[in-house]
């Protein structure tokens, strides 16, 4: 089971999914990103520390969620993916437009 | 090839179903005397992306409850194989046709993703059953 610890930060708010980031629990990452956006976060911060592994469901919510956060003037910021996660981002050559900071406070820095 | 190395599971064709195949693959992984956790990961991400093929295809094609599919995964010292079974519609894919979203697609990237991972990814249509065979070599 996925559970997606959201903390404030200075400049943005930073979510952490743990566990698996699949098509079960994806629609629960696009929802807290809705939520956040709606209530007027414009820097989002996904920390994938505690992600052990993504499907293309889970890719493709974050890829959602990086449009969500650009259209209403804001951008969103991986950090620190896992190994699995990590090697995922390459096969779909997503880190090119998804390119994981090493840090939380690399990605509030930009 | 030990007893051991051998794991079937059946489950219904549901979302929920994926967390229940991710388990009994993590169990039988703990099984196997396999140290390259790259290959772990090929071979998971693989059979998660099946699986919800697997599953949608059978929402979409008949949109009903109670169908099931079968999982069987096995080792011998050369390759890990994972074999699918479903009694569902016949899957109209060409594997040779697939590629890789580009970069700002919100979906296409599953079957894609499970033949890069995999050293070889079968779909056939047998006895009325749909078989996925996905073979990863050690």
């Amino acid at each position: 089971m996925t559970s997606i610890d959201v903390r404030e930060a200075d400049g943005g708010v930073v979510l952490a999914p743990s566990g698996r980031l699949t098509v079960v629990t994806a629609p629960t990452l696009r929802a807290t990103v809705a939520e956040r956006i709606a209530a007027g976060d414009r820097l989002i911060i996904v920390d994938l520390s505690v992600t052990e592994f993504v499907d293309s469901s889970g890719l493709g919510a974050l890829v959602s969620c990086l449009k969500s956060a650009r259209q209403s003037g804001g951008d969103l910021r991986l950090v620190a993916p896992t190994e699995q996660v990590a090697m995922v981002l390459r096969m779909t050559n997503l880190d090119r437009i998804l390119q994981p900071r090493p840090s939380v406070d690399d990605a509030l820095r930009g | 090839m030990s007893e051991r190395a051998r794991r079937v599971v059946e489950v219904p064709a549901t979302i929920e179903s994926i967390d229940v195949v991710q388990a009994e693959f993590d169990a039988w992984w703990s099984a196997l005397d396999e140290a390259k956790i790259e290959t772990r990961f090929a071979l998971e991400i693989a059979v998660v992306e099946i699986a919800a093929n697997i599953v949608e295809h059978t929402h979409r094609a008949e949109g009903q409850a109670g169908r099931r599919y079968q999982l069987e995964l096995s080792a011998d010292d050369d390759v890990l194989t994972a074999v699918f079974t479903d009694n569902g519609m016949p899957a109209d894919i060409d594997l040779s046709t697939v590629t890789m979203a580009d970069v700002d697609d919100e979906s296409g990237r599953g079957l894609a993703l499970a033949i890069a991972a995999l050293d070889s990814l079968d779909y056939r249509r047998a006895n009325g059953r749909n078989v996925w065979t996905l073979v990863c070599r050690r």
